[in-house]
């Protein structure tokens, strides 16, 4: 075991350290802050901080020089994450294009696709929307129905995609489409790379419960996009699809954990304004807690520690997700336990403002759907991993 | 970064298991858990042990051990876990840390070599019966031995500190440790105490009088090395429900018994966390084994036309008992580092180990009977086998209501 980073890892954290403490304003880092702040403004505020990260050589961490990446190490990527967490700096406007968009298209993307598409999307010049789902194809994304028709040297889109994040920001979507008419489940799809801003494309917004809306769906009438924006060849959707999701790595578990940390101890400081700190029935379910998060992050730093020797995470990054959603969630179910009757109000409770506490909780109930529900998650788990049978 | 086991640290339990499987498989354990008069001590095994050196892993070089640490120790305690293999290995292992950390040079010549080896059995009694896991939970009283001079010269306390110079302890007494170590008469009980009666030598925790005029209760914790043969020394055999070990009361009643010169209440928490840590690793192992003997089965048993493990009601449970068994691997891997390297938060660690290890043994244990159907609720289904041993050491150095409380302690009580 050496649970230390390299020398030169550690330098990157000094200057990383360094710049953050210079460039994420104190107001930024009081906890709700940016619940106070209207949607677009927030996201225009967060945008022009995420281009000077880039101008100062914090972007792309992990990605070769060539396209606009600063080609460091796994480990630099993870103290990225962890220091960003710890100077509770904004979170990307970029999510869907960084984590999976961008490793996607370096894998098997064209020449063209590769110099086009890969540095606006790190400057966030380019805002990337995902589109997968639909109403009729959640869990189960094969049952898609947005179809794409050729038209001349033009893909020509019909359907609905729902639950995209961004998509009142978004400038293009990376979208499954069914282009072989009649073809079934995993056959016949295309990841196509759709501008949306045009007349064929509208977008709605979807408030969720916790009162914000960051996604929307995303409606196609004849929207139109070039063949050869099509990312990993015609029909070929569904395997560009399972390699994109495969870049949902675990390396990040790290900070996830410097995240929720930060949540549990504003939970504990909860706990004690309301003079429930000393009740030995809580103290064990905070116990509980932080025996997962401790557990997370002893796993984040095994993850890391696979990515760095090349291996191929598979179906084990199902368990990375149920471990780290499953523990973000149970942790606001202690808060509403410590809460106790004051649960009820939204005002200050005990002198203090639990509010973004409170929305914060509403926000750990997706985190157990997107990105796979625990079920699914489960699901692999148990067949791919554990060899149960379908 | 390198959170894993080196290529080496695979080696040795591939080897453990390897051995296991060849030698001493369940069958084995089946006739030793049955035979309730026995000892529960195969001689055969524990010669084994000794001469592939699973006993010396902790052990400095220079006392004939492998001079690895607790993060190889936890390799092997995770296959004799797996298993359910009996046996003081553990309690032998603990016994030698006590030496290795608070013993003096003279005590680690005597004894360490012997114990690398297997030549002696050793156990530990660190706590009365109901006690807690730490020095409130000591339930042995110590008092300077009458007749050796330096016990009643050396310091406010009777005890003083090490070195004070030589014992007129006469030889042949019995008494380990050597000359120069300081001889307490012990008094109290300590229970349960595993292996006690085929242990040569028990390391026993004690509470030492407080200087004079102190309020009591302020006295020192002691380590004791005591010969159980020595007299003064009742070995009460208890009956359990796992015949994965055997379990006994000590009674001592002015047992004479050496004094580990580095003792001290730390002394005692950190062979407790090491203890707590084997045994994490041990249940790992029991949590490994009962998963995936219940998956090879329910991917076979066919109900309803179809094998049950198809079924989510079990997929699902099945899934979350990989990751929590998992996550249990991970920690007891990060707290033996941690108390290998000495890191900051080896206290956390040690208790998140047990806490999550104890609980995925106990659930994984539960799920072998319940997924294995009728079948897993017979005597003659190993299942049993499994679950008693994770019940047995669920409390054993701390259950996890008691990590818990500590965890809190730690991360609530001290947040600024």
């Amino acid at each position: 075991m050496d649970l230390t980073f390299s020398a030169a890892e550690e330098a990157f954290r000094a200057d990383l350290r360094s710049w953050l403490a210079g460039s994420v304003p104190a107001a930024w880092r009081e906890p709700g802050f940016w619940a106070g702040v209207p949607d677009g403004e927030g996201f225009e505020l967060r945008r022009e901080w995420e281009r000077r990260k880039f101008d100062a050589g914090f972007a792309g961490i992990d990605w070769p020089t060539e396209y606009g990446g600063r080609g460091g190490t796994p480990g630099m990527k993870a103290i990225y994450d962890e220091e960003l967490a710890l100077a509770r700096a904004p979170g990307t406007v970029n999510p869907l294009g960084l984590a999976f968009l961008a490793p996607t298209i370096m894998a098997i993307g064209t020449d063209e696709q590769k110099r086009e598409i890969i540095r606006p999307l790190l400057r966030c010049d380019v805002i990337w929307c995902q589109g997968f789902s639909e109403p009729d194809a959640g869990s189960d994304l094969a049952a898609l129905r947005t179809s794409g028709v050729a038209d001349g040297d033009d893909i020509v889109v019909n359907g609905q995609k729902v639950w995209t994040t961004n998509a009142g920001h978004g400038d293009r979507i990376f979208t499954m489409v069914r282009t072989e008419p009649g073809s079934q489940r995993h056959r016949g799809l295309s990841m196509l790379l759709l501008d949306m801003h045009q007349d064929g494309v509208e977008v709605r917004p979807l408030r969720q419960m916790s009162g914000a809306t960051e996604f929307g769906e995303v409606f196609f009438t004849d929207a139109r996009v070039p063949a050869r924006e099509c990312l990993g060849g015609l029909g070929n959707g569904w395997s560009t699809a399972m390699l994109l999701l495969s870049f949902e790595r675990g390396a990040s578990g790290i900070s996830q954990y410097t995240a929720f940390r930060k949540s549990y101890d504003e939970i504990v400081r909860a706990a004690r304004a309301l003079g429930r700190d000393t009740d030995p029935v809580l103290r064990q379910e905070l116990g509980r807690r932080m025996v997962e998060l401790e557990c997370l992050r002893y796993h984040a730093m095994h993850v890391l520690t696979q990515v760095e020797r090349g291996a191929d995470l598979g179906a084990e990054s199902s368990m990375t997700k149920l471990q780290w959603s499953e523990t973000y969630q149970d942790l606001f179910e202690t808060f509403d336990d410590l809460l106790g009757a004051d649960a009820a109000v939204s005002t200050p409770v005990a002198g203090l403002d639990i509010s973004a506490l409170q929305s914060e909780g509403f926000w750990t109930r997706s985190v157990t759907i997107w990105g796979g529900s625990s079920q699914v998650q489960r699901n692999i788990v148990a067949e791919r991993v554990l060899g149960l049978p379908r | 970064m390198f959170f894993a086991l080196t290529d080496e640290q695979r080696a040795l339990g591939e080897t453990v298991r390897a051995f296991l499987s060849g030698r001493f498989d369940l069958t084995a354990v089946r006739a030793v858990f049955e035979d309730t008069a026995g000892d529960g001590h195969p001689l055969e095994l524990w010669k084994s042990v000794g001469e592939q050196g699973w006993l010396a892993v902790c052990v400095p070089e220079e006392f004939d051990g492998l001079g690895l640490g607790l993060l190889d120790a936890q390799v092997v305690a995770r296959e004799l876990g797996a298993g359910a293999v009996p046996g003081p290995w553990l309690p032998t292992v603990l016994a030698g840390e006590a030496v290795r950390l608070a013993g003096s040079d003279a005590q680690r010549a005597e004894l360490l070599p012997r114990l690398a080896d297997g030549d002696l059995v050793a156990t530990v009694a660190l706590r009365g019966a109901g006690g807690a896991w730490d020095a409130s939970g000591v339930a042995v009283t110590a008092r300077p031995a009458p007749g050796t001079v330096t016990g009643i010269a050396a310091g406010s306390n009777g005890f003083g500190s090490e070195g004070a110079g030589g014992s007129d302890e006469p030889s042949g007494s019995g008494v380990f440790g050597g000359s120069g170590g300081l001889v307490g008469e012990l008094s109290g009980t300590a229970s349960p105490v595993e292996y006690l009666g085929v242990a040569n030598l028990v390391v026993v925790a004690a509470i030492e009088p407080g200087p004079a005029g102190a309020a009591p209760g302020a006295g020192e914790v002691g380590l004791y090395l005591l010969d159980p043969g020595a007299a003064g020394v009742a070995v009460r055999p208890l009956v359990g429900p796992d015949g994965t070990t055997r379990l006994a009361t000590l009674e001592l009643a002015g047992a004479r018994a050496r004094r580990l010169p580095g003792s001290s209440a730390a002394a005692l928490a950190d062979l407790i966390r090491r203890g707590a840590l084997l045994t994490a690793a041990d249940q790992a192992g029991v949590a490994r084994e009962a998963l995936t003997r219940t998956v090879h089965y329910d991917r076979e048993r066919i109900q309803f036309g179809r094998p049950v493990g198809s079924f989510q009601a079990l997929k699902h449970q099945l899934a979350d008992l990989h990751v929590a068994v998992t996550m249990a691997e991970h920690a007891v891997m990060y707290a033996a580092h941690a108390l290998d390297a000495g890191l900051d938060d080896l206290e956390l660690a040690v208790a998140v180990a047990k806490a999550k290890a104890s609980q995925a043994a106990r659930d994984a244990t539960a799920a072998m009977i319940q997924y294995h159907g009728g079948i897993g609720y017979t005597w003659e289904h190993e299942a049993h086998l499994f679950y008693k041993r994770a019940r047995r050491m669920y409390g054993a150095f701390g259950d996890p209501p008691a990590h818990l409380e500590r965890v809190a302690a730690l991360t609530v009580d001290s947040l600024t």
